[in-house]
């Protein structure tokens, strides 16, 4: 009974999996990977000799998936080749130019800034999703019924609303003229937000469009979070707190261990999903601020697109732009392949 | 082993490419099968036609001959400014002279019509047969064949009587591709009680205009917070560019077969300095307002009391706007409807309209707002679709168009736009209106927000001379696609 | 039924688990909680509901604006509370456009998404957790890496190739796109539930007599229900949000709600901003989602659960 609150932590942990384990739940598996892996068992078990079932189970899934996908994203990569612009859209041939929309990608100032100005604004905006994602799950489960039912519903509600409908509601708010933001930072006594122009700096801008996308993105993390957290054994904890863990010590050497897989998929998707943010800046846009000073790598592919109709380089730039995401997740993907081994 | 399945899920996007390319050549091919094509037009017809028709196999070849079916003829408006009653009268009479035809009109929001027409266009089995396209994207498509050569309709439909600054952003090469379809200019709204209290008259020139509209923001005689003697966005450059047009200057010009941004031109720079001295001393918009609803801000300070007995109040803002000239519907006293709405109702007391002025003694060149009309090239029906152009130029539509309040395409119908204020304003203001340039980038160079930028920079108190030619840099290479 | 699933894990945990230290202070067993005193307990709830409150806001001033009349907004002092608001920017919003029809091309085309999503997924997911095979790594990246395409140049690409199907302007076209769109995340989510559900248990069915299929339906499908719950959520969210496809691949008169709701806004921002009008839009488009997560809420949190530890 003299452990220290680490040791005590790491015990429990490790009980817990066992005990996780012994429901036959993936969760302990997960974390430990180790053959008792709920996963593992039956995958060990299956291969006796070759078997036509699994490539017939996912035959439905690869045929949707090639079908909706792979004349798009081959265009895409032929068309990234190709001087294709709006006199080609419309019957003249298309130049083979191998691989000068590359070329000019990379050489291209621009570009570089939207990269780091995106790569910036995804990190940012996933660690604070995945941040207060997981201080309300943690909350969620420290609370009482009445309280915690309280969080859910508004964030189900917040999860709920449609993409257009959130941005009307949000620019809507920051309006300059008649906005509910200033005004209440006014009333507040910040006169300095009378007809403050939210969008004008881009600085200002970002903070906006964060707010915005962290508000709705938070739901989703926060649930799969708690989700994790309610297998965590209450006794556990209350085990560490008897052996005299604080309660950082508890969240950092419990808690955040058990929930690890989760916190690992949420994360990975998250930055994904931020990177590729569009709608939430593009309506941004068609409110305020400067395009060039607040394009994202979304919003830059479509003016280059659909504005601009250079869709040679727009093509060439998405290809690009999937490389960098490959590129930048993989050690990401590889540790999660890692955990995924049977 | 690792790296080895990374490499097959990166072939598997590889062979995904190559299997398309093959694809991509046939998919491109330029109806050398055309009767296919009219197939599938009619098939898409027919789907579209049906609510829940799910007909699998391609309807066969011969169009309707021998059903009772009638062809679609598909016409293509932008945004909702031509009204439900020309909309009416267009199908009836359509359908009326062209048996066997349907006409079925569709609206595409101003914001998406340059990536729908940019989609459609192209194929014979997705074209619309007759497009509205905003006059400033014409050249953009005309340029790159999108549109079906009219000049043999050119006399027909109204020649040198259509509005002839419309006509050249249609032309390539001396051929009419596209006509044009309507035209709106810009003028000014203010408050004449405002106005009056700060003891300040009515410009007569562009230089009164630009020390009143200062004097009136210091004046403020209603004690606003924030007042605008003349409210423009930042980034509001379709209403800046007057200032440019009306000391002379130009966005861009036509060199050789070149075309060159000029907003390092000496006249453009002298406009340009003209509207920061506004942005700066009589303007409180915001840097990065567009030209969207001005008159929000010109509307009284309304006390509205609500069913409830609650009484609540609007703000006024701004001594004068400018705008087109529609947005008189949105300016005025509040009034509410039985049904409950609150609409504005124009009381001359308070409200007046003035054309910008020139220091000419003529209107200002203003903004020529308005659309161009035409023939899709990949219309599989040009005859009927040419009889759809000439209901539309013919004598009573033009006319109608005059009434909605839309300025008609040919000046023998002008008078039909009537006699008030605002048909007079619109009028005065639109005979000297200019156009953008009809450089075959321009829809680029608005599409990438350029203008929006350089102006809000402007308007934000740059130097004007640097900004001019770092932006002269980045539009010129844009405007020649 | 699911909210057993969820918990039995702590459940067993207290009893198989640790012995001496969770002896000494047996209360009742309950899933994680930190244990705090009366007024840290009562300092976070009180926490939560602030939280929460904020949280909903922007969601009830949508709602609260969609009583209120465009000059009530206008007013320079918010208005807190619908209180003398009224039904007419609903009623004037519906005449707008087609809702209708909108609100059936978007049902149609979000409903058959998920189903079909849900059956594909569930067959994938089944597969790479059920069964090694070659390709199987394979698969399991590319389903990774096709959520990284940037979207945004896929467009030009995807009407053509619709218009090719024959599938421009119809329900299907659409479905199609947002199938390979939402498959991939459901693929990943739904192999945690798969292999949650331990495969003994089907086994020991089958000692019993049964079949394999049925011993499938009997004892591994309820299991997983919490799992196709959550994952039919995202699917359902996803298509009904979607915008862009739909945009590229449908005529004006096949709009769906997003589009109904966008074109709605544009119009109006041509005119004087009817905020009170706009907002009841929103709220028309946002109500049948909130309907269909109220209707699964309870499955939801608990499939959650389960799906998402795996991940």
């Amino acid at each position: 009974m003299s452990m220290t609150p680490s040791q005590g932590a790491a015990a429990v942990s490790a009980t817990a999996g066992q005990a996780a384990d012994g429901a036959r739940r993936p969760a302990g598996g997960g974390t430990s990977g180790g053959p008792t892996s709920g996963s593992g068992t039956p995958a060990r078990k299956r291969p006796r000799r070759f078997h036509f079932t699994p490539y017939l189970l996912i035959t439905p899934a690869v045929a949707a998936l090639l079908l909706a996908l792979a004349y798009p994203v081959g265009w895409q990569f032929a068309t990234s080749l190709k001087e294709y612009g709006l006199k080609q859209q419309f019957g003249q041939p298309a130049e083979f130019v191998g691989l000068d929309n590359y070329v000019t990608i990379i050489t291209t100032n621009a570009t570089w800034m939207v990269l780091v100005r995106s790569v910036l604004f995804c990190l940012i905006n996933a660690f604070l999703t995945v941040a207060i994602g997981t201080a309300l799950a943690t909350l969620m489960s420290a609370v009482p019924k009445g309280p915690r039912l309280v969080l859910q519903i508004a964030l189900l509600l917040a999860w709920a609303m449609p993409v257009v409908a959130v941005m009307t509601v949000w620019n809507w708010l920051f309006d300059w003229f008649h906005g509910t933001i200033n005004w209440a930072l006014v009333e507040a006594g910040a006169d300095g937000f009378w007809h403050h122009q939210w969008l004008a700096k881009p600085l200002s801008f970002y903070l906006v469009a964060t707010i915005i996308i962290v508000w709705m993105s938070v739901p989703f993390v926060a649930f799969s979070i708690y989700a994790g957290l309610t297998q965590i054994s209450g006794e556990v904890l209350e085990a560490a707190q008897i052996d005299g863990a604080g309660w950082w010590r508890r969240f950092t050497g419990i808690v955040m261990p058990m929930v690890r897989p989760v916190l690992a998929i949420v994360t990975l998707l998250q930055i994904i999903w931020d990177l590729r943010v569009f709608s939430q800046i593009r309506m941004l846009q068609d409110r305020g601020g400067l395009p060039s000073e607040t394009d994202l790598l979304g919003t830059y592919i479509y003016r280059e697109g659909v504005g601009s109709s250079h869709f040679g380089m727009a093509a060439a730039m998405s290809v690009f732009v999937l490389l960098i995401t490959v590129i930048a997740s993989s050690p990401y993907v590889r540790s999660l392949l890692k955990e995924d081994q049977a | 082993m690792k790296k080895a399945s990374t490499l097959v899920a990166l072939t598997i996007a590889a062979a995904m490419a190559l299997t398309a390319c093959g694809g991509g050549d046939k998919s491109s091919s330029d109806s050398s099968t055309k009767a296919e094509d009219t197939a599938t037009a009619t098939a898409q017809a027919t789907d579209t036609a049906g609510d829940t028709a799910t007909t699998d196999e391609q309807t066969p070849a011969d169009d309707n001959a021998n059903t009772g079916e009638t062809t679609e003829i598909k016409l293509w408006l932008a945004g909702g400014d031509t009204n439900d009653d020309l909309r009416a009268y267009l199908k009836d009479t359509f359908e009326a002279q062209n048996p066997g035809y349907s006409l079925k009109i569709e609206t595409i929001d101003w914001g998406d019509l340059v990536a729908k027409l940019t989609t459609s266009m192209p194929d014979p089995a997705t074209t619309p047969d007759v497009v509205e396209v905003g006059n400033t994207q014409s050249p953009t498509f005309t340029n790159v064949g999108a549109f079906l050569d009219i000049s043999d309709m050119y006399e027909e439909l109204g020649g040198a009587k259509l509005l002839q600054s419309f006509v050249e952003v249609g032309e390539v090469d001396g051929k009419n591709y596209t006509l044009p379809y309507y035209f709106g200019s810009r003028y000014m709204f203010y408050r004449v009680d405002v106005w009056a209290e700060a003891g300040l008259e009515v410009p007569t020139t562009l230089d009164e205009f630009n020390e009143r509209v200062v004097a009136l923001t210091k004046a403020n005689p209603k004690g606003v917070k924030d007042f605008s003697g003349f409210f423009i966005g930042g980034q509001d450059w379709r209403n800046g560019i007057s200032w440019i047009f009306a000391n002379g200057g130009e966005l861009a010009k036509k060199e050789g077969d070149q075309w060159v941004s000029t907003l390092s031109d000496p006249n453009t720079i002298k406009g340009l300095e003209q509207l920061q001295t506004l942005q700066l001393e009589a303007s409180m918009a915001p840097a990065d307002a567009k030209d969207q609803s001005p008159w929000l801000y010109i509307n009284d300070s309304d006390q509205v009391t609500e069913d409830s007995g609650d009484v609540t109040e609007t703000s006024l803002a701004a001594g004068t706007i400018m705008a087109p000239g529609w947005a008189h519907w949105s300016i005025g006293d509040a009034v509410e409807n039985e049904d409950g709405t609150v609409a504005r109702e124009w009381n001359p007391e308070k409200f007046g309209v003035f054309v910008l002025p020139g220091n000419d003694g003529k209107p200002a060149p203003v903004f020529a707002g308005g659309s161009n009309i035409g023939i899709s090239a990949a219309s599989q029906h040009p005859e009927q679709a040419k009889n759809l152009m000439r209901i539309i130029f013919s004598a009573e539509f033009q006319q109608m168009m005059g009434g909605a309040g839309l300025g008609p395409a040919n000046s023998d119908y002008v008078s039909s736009l009537g006699s008030d204020e605002f048909a007079q304003a619109l009028i005065d203001s639109a005979l000297n209106s200019k156009l953008t340039p009809a450089a075959p980038g321009w829809a680029t160079v608005e599409a990438q927000g350029v203008l929006e930028e350089f102006f809000q920079k402007v308007s934000e108190g740059g130097d004007i001379a640097a900004l001019a030619a770092e932006y002269d840099e980045i539009i010129t290479p844009l405007l020649n696609g | 039924m699911t909210t057993q699933t969820a918990t039995t894990p702590s459940g067993t945990a207290g009893t198989a688990g640790t012995a001496a230290p969770a002896a000494a202070t047996r209360r009742k067993p309950r899933t994680a909680r930190f244990y705090l005193n009366r007024a840290g307990r009562a300092a976070l709830s009180l926490i939560a509901i602030v939280i929460g409150l904020i949280w909903v806001f922007p969601v009830y001033w949508m709602i609260n604006s969609a009583f209120l009349s465009n000059a009530t907004l206008s007013a320079s002092t918010p208005t807190f509370l619908p209180f003398g608001g009224s039904l007419n920017n609903f009623r004037q919003v519906l005449q707008h456009g087609n809702f209708g029809a909108a609100l059936r091309m978007s049902l149609i085309v979000t409903l058959t998404t998920v189903v079909i999503v849900l059956l594909f997924a569930f067959l994938a997911a089944l597969a790479i957790s059920r069964y090694k095979f070659r390709g199987r790594k394979s698969f399991v990246l590319a389903v990774l890496f096709i959520q990284m395409l940037p979207a945004e140049g896929l467009f030009l690409a995807q009407h053509s190739m619709m218009k090719e199907l024959g599938l421009l302007n119809s329900w299907l076209g659409v479905t199609i796109i947002y199938v390979a769109a939402v498959v991939p995340f459901t693929v990943w989510m739904l192999r945690g539930f798969v292999a949650g559900v331990p495969a003994d248990l089907e086994e020991a069915a089958m000692v019993d007599g049964l079949s394999r299929t049925k011993a499938f339906f009997r004892i591994t499908f309820p299991l997983l229900a919490p799992g196709l719950v959550a994952s039919g959520v995202y699917a359902f969210l996803q298509a009904w949000n979607e915008f862009t496809v739909a945009f590229v691949l449908l005529d004006s008169d096949k709009k769906t709600l997003p589009l109904w709701l966008r074109g709605f806004i544009q119009q109006s921002s041509q005119q004087e901003i009817d905020w009170g009008q706009v907002m009841a839009a929103s709220t028309l488009v946002a109500v049948p989602v909130i309907i269909f997560f109220l209707i699964v809420q309870g499955r939801m949190t608990s499939g959650l659960v389960a799906g998402a530890v795996k991940g």
